[in-house]
């Protein structure tokens, strides 16, 4: 064999030898993990599908993960928990569903891991994505009018129409969340990892 | 599945042993001594040693105007 | 593999002088470096638009492609996989091409594959902007660009092995090490994350693990290798002295290659992943205080007794620049691998702060350095107003001071608050507006340089800054005396 080709294959081994340690091995050890069944006979976590799991690619479409995370970390390092993030830390158990895990990198705004059970009113996320400024004051997280549309009041008002603290913002006329709004909400309140895990003593 | 895996670890071991023979050959080919004439390669005639090669342009704009 | 061999059999002629392999490298450079230039532009508009939608929410809103979840990774992918990506092939191709005392092999291949690349980044920008990226971060183009970009990855391959296998010079210089290690480590990861995260392959937390594998290592082993390897080259060159030690750059090297490819799981201290996974990366991460140390001190002894060349060298500037950042942004990291760091910069600016001193202030001014000595050797032409260089460094590296420091004391701040569970989060946030307004007028200022440099890259392409001096060492030494 040439020697230069040996030379190719030693610089590459190195990287070769980090893939082997930091990917390979994690997922041999993590990936036989199954869910957890609940007192209530439910497995855990649930597995995302339907209106969840398109609210879930929404979430990743709309890059709610750039100021987001979806993380809590243990009791003792930062302090998550005392902030009412969640009762317990994350485990790679709550993963076991997502293709690739929203974990996110920042908090722009505050974690998400179980914002379904802090927040569990579908029309308090409605407002708040259509005008964070509404339910948040001083908010920065940006609005998204495009998840909404703009009716003439009918004879009727809507089930889903928006109602607004200081009333409709153009008399005469309703906001809609559209499909994409609704899923996206959907998935917010499902997001609620409180069940307990054998990794974590209560 | 398993035979994927069998053969991605095959071949990461074949990588790493090849590592330690780069490491051996890059040393026995003298690329670990010799450093000063090493450090020299990139000068020659052309362009020789305690000559600088770059320089803020004098010509151009500022000169026309 | 036979063709990357060196071969017995190819002509022993002599080898090109330094002009031919510079002019053998002008089309396909071109093409990349004007590509980058472009993209380092456009990129810094999306930044901007990014930075003022953090502080004032309510700007364009209406129309989703720009919605601060998409400007952000735009942002990113415009820098790092067109400026910084696009100047590092260029870079790279010459670097070897010198060193190996070659010329460019397969340039047609290669300008079509700068051709392919813009391509592949302009349908991976607009998906990610219609809202179909997949929010992994620094892998946010969806797999089929990804492939598209891998196989442009593989002419460069193929073009700068070629080169090495065909060295004429007996000895591998430093930069060539490292040369060598980017194009063989980063067409690897980026297939190797690509495929096993976007097809499903790794599922769960070891996605994630994989995607900081990858995202650290694209910083650590395809910008560093290809900066170092500038910095290896030019400061010497410039300044017409052999680097210090070349013991030293050989430890840097290796130690490098073992090491830094280690150190992503560093990201996800605190997070639901095994603690051996996270231990790793901050051993990995700690390690990298030999490389970076060994690094420093080399480039700095080599300085030694050249520094007044920092005036008439507009290269130097940026090198130096770039080199000293280096070392900066390499301890600033291993420091915020340690968990009680973590604890606190984790999730707040502070992480933004250095990753703009690792891509930018080591990388981008390492390229700027490489453009300002190589584009007048391609082109034959000389740079149009020193007046110009001048005001896009002291734009570039003020912006840069500018935005790295209030946003690393904003960030750290952000992160002590949040730790403290008494201070209500809406408090913290509104807390760290002034510092976001900070890093809007630092990038705005960034922004100027890039149009300074932009600019004067077109008129140096359109040929207005005049023919270079036939002679230019003859006219350009003794270089001190030279007027402004
Ligand atoms: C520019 C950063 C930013 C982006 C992008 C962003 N947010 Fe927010 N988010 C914030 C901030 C800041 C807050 C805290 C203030 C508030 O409640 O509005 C917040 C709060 C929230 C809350 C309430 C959390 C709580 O604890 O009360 C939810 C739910 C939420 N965001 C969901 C989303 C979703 C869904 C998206 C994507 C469509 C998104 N955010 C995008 C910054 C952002």
């Amino acid at each position: 064999m040439n020697r230069a080709l040996w030379l190719y294959l030693g610089v590459f081994a190195t990287v070769i030898a980090s893939f082997l340690g930091l990917v390979q091995l994690p997922d041999h050890q993590l990936r036989g993990l199954e869910p957890v069944r609940d007192e209530s006979g439910v497995d855990r976590p649930l597995r995302p599908e339907g209106g969840v799991l398109a609210g879930r690619q929404e979430y990743i479409g709309l890059g709610c993960l750039y100021c987001h995370s979806q993380q809590v970390r243990p009791d003792g390092f930062g302090a998550d928990i005392a902030r009412g993030w969640g009762i317990r830390r994350s485990v790679a158990r709550d993963h076991i569903w997502d293709p690739p895990p929203v974990l996110g990198s920042m908090r722009t705004g505050p974690d998400l891991t179980n914002i379904g059970a802090r927040q569990p009113s579908a029309a308090w996320h409605l407002l708040h994505l259509y005008r964070p400024r509404l339910t948040s004051p001083g908010s920065i997280m940006p609005e998204y009018p495009f998840l909404f549309t703009q009716q003439r009041l009918e004879l009727e008002r809507p089930a889903d129409a928006l109602s607004f603290p200081s009333g409709d913002p153009r008399p005469g006329w309703v906001t809609l969340p559209t499909y994409r709004a609704k899923d996206l909400v959907a998935y917010l309140v499902s997001l609620d990892h409180s069940y307990p895990v054998p990794e974590v003593r209560p | 599945m398993t035979l994927v895996y069998g053969i991605v670890w095959i071949v990461m071991a074949a990588f790493a042993v090849s590592a330690v023979a780069a490491l051996v050959w890059a040393i026995q080919h003298g690329q670990m001594e010799r450093f000063a004439s090493a450090a020299r390669s990139i000068f020659d005639e052309e362009e020789p040693v305690g000559r600088p090669t770059d320089a803020f342009p004098t010509s151009g704009l500022e000169r026309r105007s | 593999m036979s063709e990357l061999m060196p071969s017995a059999a190819e002509p022993q002629n002599e080898p090109p002088t330094r002009a031919e392999i510079d002019r053998s490298c002008r089309g396909p450079l071109l093409v990349f470096i004007a590509s980058a230039v472009f993209w380092l532009v456009i990129g810094s508009l999306w930044a901007i638009l990014a930075a003022v939608k953090m502080h004032t929410p309510g700007l364009l809103t209406s129309w989703e492609p720009l919605t601060f979840g998409r400007v952000r990774p735009v942002h990113l992918n415009m820098t790092i996989y067109g400026w910084a990506s696009m100047s590092g092939i260029a870079t790279l191709l010459w670097l070897q091409a010198r060193l190996a005392r070659t010329r460019l092999p397969l340039p047609n291949l290669l300008i079509a594959g700068g051709v392919v690349w813009n391509l592949a980044l302009v349908a991976g920008l607009v998906e990610i902007s219609l809202g179909h990226g997949t929010s992994v971060e620094w892998i946010e183009i969806p797999l089929f660009w990804a492939l598209v970009f891998a196989s442009v990855f593989a002419v460069v391959m193929a073009s700068s092995l070629t080169m090495f296998a065909r060295r004429k010079v007996a000895h591998v210089y430093v930069s060539q090490w490292y040369l060598f290690g980017a194009v063989l480590w980063f067409p690897f990861l980026y297939l190797m994350a690509n495929t096993l995260i976007h097809t499903g392959l790794t599922r769960g937390v070891t996605a994630a693990a994989t995607n900081w594998w990858f995202a650290h290592n694209v910083l650590g082993l395809w910008l560093t290798p290809i900066g170092l390897a500038t910095i290896y080259y030019l400061i010497p060159k410039v300044i017409g002295a052999p680097i210090h030690s070349y013991h030293l750059s050989l430890l840097g090297f290796w130690s490098l290659a073992l090491f830094y490819n280690w150190a992503g799981t560093h990201h996800l201290i605190g997070g639901p992943l095994p603690a051996w996974l996270v231990t790793v990366g901050i051993v990995g991460s700690l390690m990298m205080f030999v490389p970076v140390i060994t690094v420093g001190i080399n480039h700095h002894m080599t300085m030694v007794g050249h520094f007044r060349r920092l005036k008439d060298s507009p290269t130097l500037r940026f090198i130096v620049f770039s080199g000293m950042s280096y070392t900066a942004v390499s301890l600033q990291g291993s420091l915020t691998s340690l968990r009680s760091v973590n604890e606190v910069n984790h999730f707040t600016h502070y992480t933004i702060a250095h990753a703009h001193l690792g891509v930018y202030s080591f990388f981008s001014m390492a390229m700027f350095g490489a453009l300002y000595y190589l584009l007048p050797r391609l082109t034959g032409r000389e740079w149009a107003s020193a007046r110009l260089i001048k005001l896009h460094f002291w734009a570039s590296a003020g912006g840069l001071a500018l935005y790295w420091g209030p946003l690393t004391i904003g960030g750290w701040l952000q992160g002590l608050r949040m730790n403290n569970p008494d201070v209500p989060f809406l408090e913290i946030m509104t807390d760290t507006l002034p510092w976001l307004w900070g890093r809007t007028a630092a990038g705005t200022l960034m922004t100027l340089g890039h149009v300074v440099f932009a600019w004067l890259v077109v008129t140096m392409l359109r040929g207005s800054g005049g023919a270079r001096p036939a002679s230019f060492a003859a006219a350009t030494s003794p270089i001190g005396e030279v007027k402004q």
